[in-house]
């Protein structure tokens, strides 16, 4: 599989692709938290300033109000930053927001350590357990612009609240133009027959990678997006592991609570037992720094998947 | 005397305080049938709530998702047996489910639920939201090029909450004129009277720093109330609108008022009794 170096970010191209949609849903509100030049959701008060609201630095309140237009029928795109939406607006998008299932969708950047040059203040390492935790809530990560974009439409025509995670900075383009994406859905990326690599977001890049280095090394490595870490695309992990017999997750995000929670959990319960590993933040905050030193240091980069992978080879036997 | 002071002074005010009895009296009663709940805070927006839903508020019982109706939003959700009563009362839904309140699959949760109860606009019960929320609603009315009321009742106690202040300066930047905050202003909450727990300082002029129109009433004198929910709808402006209303906690029963306990106590057989007696007039 060959990758594109990407030239926008998904906090970008998601953004793009809500002004375009703006034209064919011509409902929808977008609040946004001082923070629209760095969302890109600029762009969308641009072309249509009556439906755009900037709110402010106040999360909560920003999410409360959004439940309150919900309320009343109209969608509302909430914009800020993950570590921002999960914690400081946390009850709101649980009590006001989940548990009467409203329309409010949320554009949450800089997922992960992809801040990772502003340090943990702005590195968003919770957000999936968080999220994934509130009743009626959907959780999606693109993993490149091409599927930020169509998780765009996704999110704005799938009934309650979805939550995006979305990039800092540009990576690579996984995806063409004719892949399709669903809540729930997943995409094997590479067959392989060895071990199932999970990831999601731009962990997929670094799986890409590790699988490539693993094909040199002998073991022949699937590796899927797991775009939707709620609801989880229960059928095709299944079939995968069935056939490799072993299987690693790898997330951008705290390991407690993650995907790497979820896929065992679920495996677990239908007796599939299989040599298991997961990489993510091992109980620690990460660092300022450059985003492949950061994640080299905290385990998630591709050298380090290869390498334990390697080890997960070792332990299948 | 204006047109207006004559019309409340006629049997417009004497209904609503009968209504008002009547209200209060549900309150004790679906309180002492649950063995839970906040009489106290119940009952010092017994007649505020009487003069939303039984005279002021444009609303159709029979139609809860009317999309012209005027919008409530009960942020201290915890007060919400003045609420069902006057749901109730009005037709909502039939009287008997009063006495599943808090109950096991009751439609009538112990804060109020969006999607249980009709004639609820939105769940709440956190407090320090409810005026967040009923600036979404309003901002959505003005956006839908819509001229309902959004009211949003809001106890003194939960002003401690940061958040309210982010939804009044919201509220103002976005003129919504038609944004009514009511302050339930009994000065006692949970653990003692608001100065003693968190001074509140004055609640009026805090509202107007965030440039919100203000105006103070006394909450349970209904022609008082009347006219001022009738002034706010009839004037002109272009932003947010507080009340600041003087309440009394447990107004109504001798014994409640002003005391901190009956925030959220269940009276025994004997003050459960008594208190009838004082609300239907009994005993004067």
């Amino acid at each position: 599989m060959k990758l594109q170096q990407a030239v926008k970010p998904t906090r970008q191209s998601f953004s793009e692709r809500m002004v375009e949609y703006g034209s064919i849903n011509t409902d929808f509100a977008v609040f946004e938290a001082d923070i629209g030049y760095s969302t890109y959701t600029y762009l969308f008060g641009k072309k249509f300033p009556k439906r755009y609201f900037n709110m402010g630095i106040a999360e909560s309140n920003m999410v409360s109000a959004a439940a309150g237009m919900a309320a009343e029928g109209r969608t509302v795109v909430v914009s800020s930053y993950g570590v921002f939406l999960s914690m400081r607006a946390a009850e709101a998008v649980r009590t006001y927001v989940c548990y009467p299932n409203l329309n409010v969708k949320f554009l949450s950047s800089h997922g992960g350590v992809t801040a990772a040059i502003d340090g943990v203040t702005h590195q968003a390492t919770e957000d999936i357990a968080i999220m994934t935790t509130f009743p009626n809530m959907k959780v999606l990560c693109p993993a490149d612009s091409p599927s930020a974009m169509k998780l765009l439409d996704v999110a704005l025509e799938t009934p309650g609240p979805v939550f995006v995670r979305l990039m800092r900075d540009p990576l690579f383009d996984v995806y063409s133009e004719e892949h399709e994406f669903c809540i729930g859905g997943s995409h094997i990326l590479v067959e392989g027959n060895d071990v199932t690599i999970i990831a999601y977001g731009d962990m997929v890049v670094q799986a890409l990678n590790a699988a490539q280095e693993l094909g040199k090394l002998g073991i022949s490595a699937e590796v899927i997006d797991m775009y939707s870490q709620k609801p989880i695309d229960k059928e095709t992990l299944l079939k995968s592991i069935k056939k490799t017999g072993a299987v690693i997750v790898v997330e951008n995000h705290q390991k407690k609570n993650g995907l790497g929670y979820a896929v065992p959990h679920f495996l677990a319960k239908v007796d599939e037992c299989v040599p298991f590993a997961h990489l993510g933040l091992d109980d620690v905050f990460a660092e300022s720094g450059n985003y492949y030193q950061v994640i080299d240091k905290y385990g998630i980069s591709s050298r380090c998947i290869t390498e334990e992978v390697q080890r997960l080879m070792k332990r299948k036997g | 005397m204006s047109n207006l002071e004559r019309d409340v002074h006629t049997d417009r005010v004497k209904r609503l305080e009968e209504h008002a009895k009547e209200v209060r009296i549900r309150i004790l009663d679906m309180i002492y049938k649950a063995q839970s709940g906040h009489p106290g805070s119940a009952l010092s927006a017994a007649d505020i709530l009487t003069a939303l839903y039984f005279d002021i508020m444009n609303i159709d019982p029979s139609n809860p998702h009317w999309k012209e109706r005027d919008r409530f939003v009960l942020s201290k959700g915890h007060g919400c047996p003045v609420l069902y009563a006057c749901l109730a009362l009005r037709n909502y839904f039939p009287l008997h489910e009063l006495d599943t309140l808090r109950k096991f699959e009751s439609i009538l949760q112990g804060h109020p639920v969006k999607q249980k109860t009709p004639g609820v606009d939105m769940t709440t019960g956190s407090l320090g939201h409810g005026l967040s929320i009923g600036l979404g609603m309003a901002l959505d009315g003005k956006l839908a090029g819509k001229d309902y009321f959004t009211y949003v009742l809001i106890g003194d106690g939960e002003l401690d909450e940061g958040q309210n202040w982010e939804a009044a300066a919201t509220a103002s930047k976005y003129q919504l004129n038609h944004l009514v905050a009511i302050i339930d202003i009994n000065r006692l909450q949970m653990d003692g009277f608001t100065d003693e727990v968190m001074p509140k300082y004055s609640i009026a002029d805090k509202f107007r720093a965030f440039n919100w129109e203000v105006l103070e009433m006394d909450g349970h004198d209904m022609t008082d109330i009347v006219l001022t929910l009738e002034k706010v709808r009839l004037a002109k402006r272009n932003k947010p609108v507080c009340i600041a209303a003087d309440t009394v906690k447990g107004k109504g029963v001798s014994y409640m008022e002003n005391v901190r306990v009956w925030h959220g106590k269940v009276p025994n057989e004997q003050e459960f009794r008594s208190a009838m007696l004082e609300l239907k007039g009994e005993n004067r």
